[in-house]
């Protein structure tokens, strides 16, 4: 399960009114909703982008279409799938287009960029992750993110992504096994 | 078959994520860890990780959520407007073509001189034999076939070059 999913669920299922233009959330319960989520998703799009000011549009989009979605969802969890979900569909058309007009993709450089006075080590280990994980496919980087830092369940991950459970497994396998290569894992016996 | 995953895994990332490895942990799950491959890098990933998502996190400057809902809420009305929009213009086009046929159907009743000719051309459409025709239209082809298949090639190729490339743009 994602993290901070630690409260109570609110259906989202009030009528259609034209004060909110038509959205079926109401202004108060999504700006609950925005602070619990944005900085997560925020981090989790620039990490997918390797470009900061990509992931605050493509932030605000993705709030935008999850609102204009006019969908009940279940719980908190499901709410937050869908939001995932959204901003990976995002992610990935923008790297379509990119590709498709041979723009240069962002080598997460951008990302790396850290304001003066922050701990350096941390940055340093930091700089590390984001290195490696430019290296990754834009799919593992999302798989991984959502594993890690997001702690979500296989289904879950399988469910954003848009692929079936069993055949995340062991594209996840890889995924960490390509990163933690590029992390530099001591190199180790065991099983398996 | 080659496993994927083990089934200490979710603990030792529980365990991570919670930052109780590995001081706050059973020394079983050190001893797993240590034995462990798919548990190893776990550790390994889910702590470079959960880090460098607690920094971002940190450094991360995200719009105001008020501001965001306001311009959500701009953006809806605007397309539900242009939306709304979209109708009434096909209607008006349609209104438009109406009118105009309206208007032809009364000049050709009115017009005298419409009338004539629309007949004397019916005359002469129909004292054109196409049978007779078809031999030349045939022989010409035959001699002219290359230019033929130019022709239908750049009325193919063109609309479709002019359509991939508005696309493209």
């Amino acid at each position: 399960m994602f993290h901070e999913t630690a409260f109570t669920d609110v259906r989202c299922d009030r009528a259609l009114d034209d004060a909110s233009a038509g959205f079926l959330m109401d202004e108060e319960t999504f700006r609950a909703f925005y602070e619990r989520t944005a900085r997560g998703l925020w981090a989790y799009l620039a990490r997918l982008t390797g470009d900061r000011q990509l992931a605050e549009d493509l932030l605000q989009e993705t709030f935008y279409r999850f609102l204009r979605a006019a969908a009940t969802y279940e719980n908190e969890t499901h709410r937050r799938n869908s939001l995932y979900r959204i901003a990976t569909n995002l992610a990935r058309d923008v790297r379509r287009r990119s590709l498709a007009r041979a723009a240069a993709i962002p080598t997460g450089d951008d990302i790396e960029r850290v304001p003066s006075g922050a701990d350096a080590g941390a940055t340093e280990r930091t700089a590390d992750v984001t290195r490696a994980m430019s290296r990754l496919k834009p799919r593992e980087r999302a798989m991984l993110w959502l594993a890690y830092a997001e702690g979500a369940s296989h289904q879950e991950i399988a469910q954003v992504l848009g692929l079936s459970p069993t055949s995340l497994k062991p594209l996840l396998f890889r995924a960490r096994r390509k990163l933690a290569d590029l992390l530099g894992r001591a190199p180790r016996g065991g099983k398996p | 078959m080659k496993p994927f995953d083990c089934e200490m895994e979710s603990e030792v990332l529980a365990a991570v994520l919670q930052d109780r490895w590995p001081a706050r942990v059973d020394a079983s799950l050190r001893e797993h860890v240590a034995a462990c491959a798919i548990c190893a890098d776990v550790v390994l990933i889910a702590g470079a990780i959960d880090e460098a998502r607690e920094e971002m996190r940190a450094r991360a400057v995200v719009p105001d959520s008020g501001r965001v809902w306001w311009l959500a809420q701009m953006r809806a009305r605007r397309e539900a407007a242009q939306a709304a929009g979209r109708p009434i213009t096909a209607v008006q086009v349609i209104a438009l073509a109406c009118a105009m046929g309206l208007l032809g159907a009364c000049f050709g009743a009115t017009s005298a001189w419409f009338q004539s000719a629309l007949r004397s051309g019916a005359a002469s459409l129909g004292a054109i034999r196409f049978q007779a025709l078809l031999p030349f239209a045939a022989a010409f082809v035959a001699q002219h076939g290359a230019l033929f298949l130019g022709m239908a090639a750049i009325l193919l190729v063109v609309p479709a070059a002019v359509y991939l490339t508005l696309l493209r743009e």
